[in-house]
């Protein structure tokens, strides 16, 4: 037996969200979707395959102060961001459900990163399996699958009229709407199926063609614009930086990519990994050999969204054949 | 486009590169999708049959000139990407003698993304009225003829011209809201080849590097500004833009009024410096006048 | 650390500025806190973020030790935005610092073992505090040779101490400049030569180095070619940073982060880095 809610019902909830707690949901804006902070649930696009950029922004926002810098007392105060508020995030797929339990990985490892943490502790997820895949998607080879429950809090699978409704955590039976759920033996479909990618063994491909010319080949047309890592639901650089906005001072974090250029220039102007081949490396080196080395999968969910919007069409599926293909050049 | 078009193509790049005339051809191959376009870097003259071109060759293929400067390239252009050479070699970021330019007829190109191929033609091959590129040394196709520039053309510009302040101001925050900061816009840009650009730098921080309304609308007005008389009208950044900001408007806008004040169209020939570029001593400034 | 949240730095005031050479200043600064004082330990070879609020944050070798109770200090070199905002702060002002981060010096590895310094220009500060350490437990350690090379006499930073290196038991002081002036009576040799000219024997020996990266890599070559092993030649690496604490995946060299596994690496875990360290 599962429990199902009717189409009209998760409205119903969802509206209910709204009054309790930030929602956050999927939104169709100029041709996009993008997920947005929902008042209206009518504003919720459910009709949608996933959006453009990853809810890791509700987590790691692409741009956040850490802290604010005072006056007291004749002297200064440093004053830390304390702002983080009890969100619930609906429509979250499971590709990027496991960019959020991959994003953990840095952020909580010690020393943690404690205003992750508190957004992480504040955000209650409502993930939605995937009716289909896009054809750029390969979650299935990344470690997860379209129906995975692993890192969401409830887990809502779409059949005829409804969901079925399944909470996964404490977080998520928390939340859910025991009036309006009904039990039922309705099972869910299958999921869609989709082509793979030839993860398996990478690590040792990408430690074996490190010093191999494809790089340099492969980054020829390569923009150096941050677009891969912007969309990413696991791409984690980011800048800090003071502002001084008129006597008010502040420190803040925004994103960045490892692909923009000056990325790892100091001052003086040494650049230790100048060349567009060294640097395009460094996105898969960390994606497919560093990540994996240190916290034990790759920084990858299989979400395709680097697919879809790099302008010059390098795509990863394609990068990890050919790496799984160049010999061994040279072992470390 | 014709096959035989297209291996003309591939023979002028098979030639160029066994002859040493170039070390690379650059043109367009096809994409993982199998129905879009990708730049493609030939060093190869066996590699040269992985040319293609079709109505998905959207890219403006200019900017990676910059980069090769010194080096011999081969290139393959449409009619609006040739007339980023001519941006460029006037602001002496390319030398004539470095490129080979195959210069190819155009019939418009249509609105692609990954794995999509629209059916309607993108809004610049609409009002194009330049089918046959500006420079090159080999022609690909044959020239024709061209309909006059209408005020058509600049219909999009017009409509929102015709919007008040308040509603333009609304409409722009809107757009500016879902900005980013990626930046595809400018790398994709052949004109914006600065090596450190306003937006980044720290001090004086200009901008700041803040995903914040104040600062996306500056970093996309000075944008355009630095873009007036330079924009070949690609749209490239446009097509790029993974949250759809309509940002051909404001190029447009640009190159309209300086067609307006100054007469001056960007890229038709590399002699005529842009006006925003040049100073003339005998200049009118407008100051104390 | 006692800060719950490691991006929050810990305030200073700064004690006393000294110029070292044209361009480098010397910064002694103590945490105002003092139960921060207390908890804030630190060993030869780590690293803090100095802060000036309002224009950044960049990271420096902390050149002090700890057990001198002399104050903590930077020497900082001014060439870049917040370094020349740094060289504007004055005694009394608050600046924050964060850390200490990083590995540090093997140096209890090192004891009963002959040590070579060998430091280019700025490339000094993060050896002195390895230098101080030997010269306060002299007898825990062999020989100590240091050279210290500079562009021009006026850049040798931390020049007022090189007596009393010198005159501590069984140590050998060798400055070099790549341009003398009127007054400079020493050597005018590059670093490499210098050292191909003294030819220490490897023997029981560990050679630390730091300075312009063109500088290691022929110290490297001349150091090779005195028989010493990858393993007897050990750095300090620099690198762009943000946080310190390997989050925002801008130090690695390859699946090495220099804030967190560095800076402190030698030659043969730098041979088996995947990038150019």
């Amino acid at each position: 037996m599962t429990q199902v809610i009717s189409k009209s019902d998760l409205m119903v909830w969802l509206g209910r969200l709204t009054e309790s707690h930030r929602l956050i949901a999927p939104v169709d804006e100029a041709g996009t979707t993008l997920f947005q902070r929902v008042s209206r649930v009518e504003d919720i696009a459910l009709d949608f395959t996933n959006t453009v950029l990853s809810p890791k922004e509700w987590f790691f926002p692409p741009t956040e102060t850490l802290f604010s810098v005072e006056k007291k007392d004749g002297g200064i105060e440093l004053v830390p961001n304390e702002g983080v508020e009890e969100n619930v995030i609906f429509g979250v797929r499971p590709c990027d459900a496991l960019g959020i339990a991959l994003l953990d990985k840095p952020f909580l490892n010690e020393p943690a990163d404690a205003l992750y943490g508190r957004h992480r502790d504040k955000t209650t997820l409502i993930g939605l399996s995937c009716r289909e895949a896009r054809p750029e998607c390969f979650c299935t080879s990344m470690g997860t699958a379209p129906d995975d429950p692993a890192n969401v809090d409830v887990l809502l699978t779409e059949v005829a009229d409804g969901y079925i409704v399944d909470a996964v955590t404490d977080k998520g039976k928390a939340i859910l709407p025991q009036d309006l759920l009904k039990e039922s033996d309705v099972t869910a479909p299958p999921p869609p199926s989709m082509a793979t990618v030839p993860v398996e063994g990478i690590e040792d491909a990408m430690s074996q063609s490190f010093d191999d010319p494809y790089w340099e080949r492969l980054a020829d047309r390569c923009l150096h614009c941050k677009l891969c890592a912007y969309v990413c639901p696991i791409c984690y650089c980011f800048d800090v930086r003071d502002y001084n906005d008129k006597g008010t001072v502040q420190r803040v974090r925004s994103w960045e990519s490892c692909q923009s250029s000056g990325f790892t220039t100091i001052a003086g102007g040494y650049d230790r990994r100048a060349g567009k081949g060294p640097h395009l490396r460094q996105r898969f080196g960390h994606k497919l050999l560093y990540f994996p080395r240190e916290f034990g999968s790759p920084a990858c969910t299989g979400c395709g969204r680097c697919v879809k919007v790099c302008p010059v069409n390098i795509d990863v599926r394609e990068v990890i054949g050919d790496v799984q293909g160049l010999g061994g050049t040279s072992g470390q | 486009m014709a096959p035989e078009l297209v291996q003309q193509i591939r023979d002028k790049a098979r030639e160029l590169l066994t002859s040493g005339a170039v070390d690379c051809v650059i043109g367009y191959g096809r994409a993982t999708d199998g129905v879009t376009a990708r730049p493609l870097f030939v060093y190869e003259p066996e590699k040269v049959d992985e040319l293609i071109f079709d109505e998905t060759c959207t890219h403006n293929l200019v900017g990676y000139l910059v980069n090769r400067k010194g080096k011999k390239t081969g290139i393959v252009v449409k009619p609006c990407d040739s007339r980023a050479i001519n941006v460029l070699l006037n602001e002496g970021q390319i030398s004539r003698d470095d490129v080979s330019i195959i210069g190819v007829v155009c019939d418009g190109v249509v609105e692609t993304g990954w794995n999509r191929v629209g059916e309607a033609q993108q809004a610049r091959c609409q009002y194009c009225h330049q089918h046959t590129p500006v420079v090159y040394d080999f022609l690909i196709g044959e020239p024709r003829e061209e309909s006059p520039p209408s005020a058509e053309d600049y219909a999009a510009v017009a409509e929102m011209e015709a919007k008040s302040p308040e509603e333009r101001e609304a409409f722009w925050a809107e757009q500016f809201d879902r900005c980013c900061r990626c930046y595809a816009c400018r790398q994709v840009c052949p004109a914006c080849y600065c090596t450190e650009c306003f937006v980044d730098k720290l001090d004086p921080m200009w901008v700041g590097i803040r995903v914040a309304p104040e600062e996306n609308r500056i970093w996309h007005t000075i944008r355009a500004y630095h873009l007036a008389g330079r924009c070949s009208g690609c749209n490239e950044c446009e097509r790029v833009c993974p949250v759809n900001i309509p940002l051909s408007l404001l190029n447009r806008k640009m190159a309209r009024d300086v067609e307006d004040l100054f007469g001056f169209q960007a890229g038709l020939d590399d002699k005529e410096m842009q006006p925003l570029g040049a100073f003339e001593k005998d200049e009118k400034l407008g100051i104390g006048e | 650390m006692a800060n719950n949240d490691p991006f929050i730095p810990y305030l200073a005031t700064v004690q006393s500025v000294v110029d070292l050479t044209p361009d480098v200043r010397l910064f002694t600064v103590e945490l105002n806190d003092p139960a921060v004082r207390e908890s804030f330990t630190y060993r030869p070879g780590q690293f803090a973020f100095v802060s000036v609020f309002g224009m950044g944050e960049v990271p420096f070798g902390i050149t002090s030790v700890a057990h001198r109770d002399e104050g903590l200090q930077f020497a900082v070199r001014r060439v870049g935005t917040v370094t020349n905002a740094l060289h504007e702060v004055r005694e009394g002002d608050t600046v924050g610092v964060r850390g200490p981060f990083g590995n540090g010096f093997p140096l209890e590895d090192y004891e009963g073992k002959n040590i070579f310094i060998i430091g280019g220009g700025i490339g000094m500060a993060p050896l002195r505090p390895v230098i101080s350490t030997v010269l306060d437990r002299r007898d825990s350690y062999g020989d100590l040779l240091i050279i210290n090379g500079a562009r021009t006499p006026r850049d040798l930073v931390f020049a007022p101490e090189f007596d009393v290196w010198a005159q501590s038991p069984r140590t050998k002081v060798e400055l070099t400049v790549d341009r003398g002036d009127d007054n400079w009576t020493g050597r005018v040799a590059l670093i490499p030569d210098v050292v191909r000219d003294i030819k220490p024997s490897p023997e029981n020996m560990i050679a630390i180095t730091c300075g312009p990266p063109i500088m290691i890599h022929f110290t490297l070559q001349a150091l090779k070619e005195l028989g010493f092993a990858d393993r007897q030649i050990v750095t300090t690496l620099e690198s762009n940073m943000k946080c310190g604490l390997g989050k925002c995946a801008r130090c690695n060299v390859g699946d090495k982060y220099v804030c967190k596994d560095g800076p402190v690496f030698d030659f043969e875990q730098i041979s088996h880095l995947f990038e150019e360290a």
